[in-house]
């Protein structure tokens, strides 16, 4: 008797343990089986940069044999260099505009007496509503109609600008977290509309600043159907577009193409890494709030 | 000099009227505690009179300025925050220097002024820290220290010690008196629920109730000459007890009749319209003391309860009203539970109310002036 009540809570606990071991290694394995999904085609195509046109289609899944540049310097310098420049170019400028313009919405939006701001706040987000798609036509004729068809300046107005209403409804969401105390203090302070937004709200939101930026990254970066109609011709190309044109020109070398597209995914690569914790973020205080 | 002066200040959120019309005279240098139930108005008082919020009618004036229209930084005022509001992603050095940036004060005297103030609220090493990286009391004293590195002419805090633990708490509130000693000439409006802060540390008391004024006067004043039930039972703690009675000869002394039989000469003048009247007796727990041989009884009942302070007893009797009876005894006094208490007070520490809550003392002095 004494026996078995001293026994008896040892086994429940240790069948816990066991439990939770098993599912933990489950959980690992499927994270890393997940992860080698995601990862290998991108090792691939960078592994297949390093060989040429009779290795990739005599043994596509061997190691390069060589780790001769050459492609990728060719890449480079057939026309990728342009395409990383106007990519970065747009998506830095598109960028920035979209935070700098919906943090002062947000900030608008959250901060002052105005008539009507229910109606203001939907007429803002309701651009989340507006397909790309259907406004294609109408873009093409006020592009044209602006001398900017064909430009850069296409692709980072109209990113800026589909990209706002979004950035808006997560930084109003944070904005209205904040404590109004503060801008109530600032006020006393001697603060004036303009100060408070730059040395208090906009610093104080830097979190959902972070996540706006590379969610607009991520966006712009790959962003297709408006860089293939707005900007085919040369030296506006992004690096999308760029790409579908290298694989037509140079179709037959497989080796540049692949290469081609490794330099062009390594900087959102390597953006998503440094802030994934950010990004994360970004989902869930949208989805959150 | 900074005299601050209300003249019918309403304020009015909607057709919710908070405030209505607000008199008030508020000497330089004065340290005024608004006090009252929640959602009387104070904040919104302390709020206009800082700028944060327009006054729907009537008019503020600072050392004889109307400044209804003046942006509160231009006030001369400074105002500590219940939440401290202390800028989270600055050092508390920024935090203090922050308005002095703003107004373009050069680096060498928002220097000066920073190091003064921390110097004076002990604040010297922590001034590279982030606000998270402070205690309560802390964060308390970087706030008014914001508040003093302004130099204003009108302080104005709103329930500063709430978020605080008791202990603090009283530190805090003689750190509060200390700056008030040093600072005699920056008029202090101070608002809380509590009333030792208020009893402690204010000159003159306002009592608000529903968005008037019930009362202003001295602690002393308020406590010994209440105008009107409210401030007789808002001040003191426990509460003044309450007992329903009528007049039986109006007059000076007037005699009065209790409802539970018992009759009491008081020296207090009434009208002689007043004679039958029903009106509110009041006396604090503290005047009540159980009856010596031959003395005259006040009241009489059984003891229900009695809660044991150590310095005192509260007992609480049942004299057959709503209310238990409260009064505080002396600690060592032996009394069981179920015992008959007769109890007396000084007549002239017992207060009678019209049935309106006025008191006659109040109606003689405001018959008389
Ligand atoms: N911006 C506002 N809009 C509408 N009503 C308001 C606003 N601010 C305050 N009120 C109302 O005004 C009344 C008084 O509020 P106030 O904050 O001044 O009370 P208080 O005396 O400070 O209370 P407490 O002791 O709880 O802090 C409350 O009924 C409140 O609901
Ligand atoms: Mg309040």
């Amino acid at each position: 008797m004494t026996k078995l009540s001293a026994i008896r809570p040892l086994r429940p606990a240790s069948r816990m343990n066991v439990w939770a071991v098993i599912s933990k290694t489950f959980l690992h394995a499927f994270l890393i089986c997940l992860g080698i999904v995601v990862i290998y085609p991108l090792i691939w195509m960078a592994l297949n940069g390093f060989k040429n046109n009779a290795q990739i289609f005599g043994n596509p899944f061997a190691l390069p044999i060589g780790w001769s540049w050459a492609n990728y310097v060719q890449a480079w310098n057939q026309g990728v260099r342009d395409y990383v420049s106007v990519s970065l170019l747009v998506t830095v400028a598109s960028g920035l505009c979209t935070v700098l313009v919906s943090a002062w919405t947000a900030f608008g939006l959250t901060r002052t007496k105005m008539p009507a701001k229910p109606l203001v706040v939907g007429f803002v987000l309701g651009g989340l509503m507006l397909s790309p798609t259907v406004a294609v036509i109408p873009l093409v004729r006020m592009m044209q109609a602006l001398g900017l068809y064909n430009t850069y300046w296409a692709l980072i107005i109209l990113y800026t600008a589909f990209r706002v209403p979004f950035s808006t409804f997560l930084i109003r969401a944070y904005m209205l977290d904040l404590s109004r105390d503060l801008d109530e203090a600032a006020v006393m302070d001697g603060a004036s509309e303009g100060q408070i937004f730059w040395r208090i709200t906009l610093p104080l939101c830097r979190p959902i600043v972070v996540s706006c930026v590379i969610l607009h990254v991520l966006f712009a970066w790959n962003e297709y159907l408006f860089a293939m109609i707005f900007s085919s011709g040369v030296g506006a190309q992004t690096l999308p577009v760029g790409l579908t044109s290298i694989m037509a020109t140079h179709g037959t070398n497989y080796a540049e193409v692949f290469a081609a597209m490794t330099i062009s995914a390594l900087p959102i690569v390597i953006v998503f890494f440094a802030a994934q914790r950010y990004f994360i973020r970004g989902l869930s205080d949208g989805i959150g709030k | 000099m900074a005299d601050l002066s209300l003249k019918q200040v309403r304020k009015s959120f909607g057709n919710m009227t908070i405030l209505q019309g607000i008199d008030l005279e508020i000497g330089s240098g004065e340290f005024i505690v608004f006090v009252g139930p929640s959602g009387c108005g104070k904040s919104t008082l302390l709020r206009l009179i800082a700028g944060l919020e327009e006054i729907t009618e009537g008019t503020i004036s600072i050392a004889g300025d109307v400044v209804n229209h003046v942006p509160p930084s231009k006030r001369g005022i400074a105002m500590v925050f219940q939440s401290y509001a202390l800028y989270p992603h600055m050092t508390v050095y920024d935090n203090m220097a922050f308005g002095m940036k703003i107004a373009r004060e050069s680096k060498a005297e928002i220097d000066r002024r920073v190091r003064q103030a921390a110097e004076i609220l002990q604040l010297e090493k922590y001034l590279d820290r982030l606000p998270k990286a402070l205690s309560g009391g802390q964060r308390q004293r970087v706030a008014i220290g914001r508040a003093i590195v302004r130099n204003p002419q009108v302080f104005l805090f709103d329930e500063p010690l709430s978020n605080l633990d008791a202990a603090l708490r009283v530190a805090t509130r003689m750190e509060i008196a200390k700056l008030k000693d040093a600072m005699p000439d920056t008029t202090m409006i101070y608002v809380t629920h509590d009333q030792v802060e208020a009893m402690t540390l204010a000159d003159r008391i306002v009592v608000l109730k529903d968005g008037r004024i019930e009362q202003v006067g001295t602690p002393m004043e308020l406590y010994k000459k209440p105008c009107n039930l409210f401030v007789a039972q808002f001040i003191g703690s426990p509460a003044m007890n309450i007992l329903p009675a009528s007049i039986e000869r109006a007059g000076a002394p007037t005699s009065v009749k209790l409802a539970g039989g018992m009759t009491a000469q008081l020296p207090l003048k009434t009208p002689e319209t007043a004679t039958g009247a029903t009106v509110n007796l009041g006396v604090r727990p503290e005047d009540l003391r159980i009856a010596g041989n031959g003395e005259d009884v006040l009241l009489q009942g059984r003891l229900n309860y009695i809660e044991q302070l150590g310095e005192v007893q509260l007992a609480y009797l049942d004299i057959e009203t709503d209310q238990p009876l409260i009064a505080k005894l002396p600690g060592g006094l032996e009394i069981q539970r179920g015992a008959e208490l007769r109890l007396t007070a000084n007549p002239e520490d017992v207060y009678l109310f019209d049935e309106s809550g006025r008191s006659f003392a109040a109606r003689e002095s405001a018959a008389s002036a």
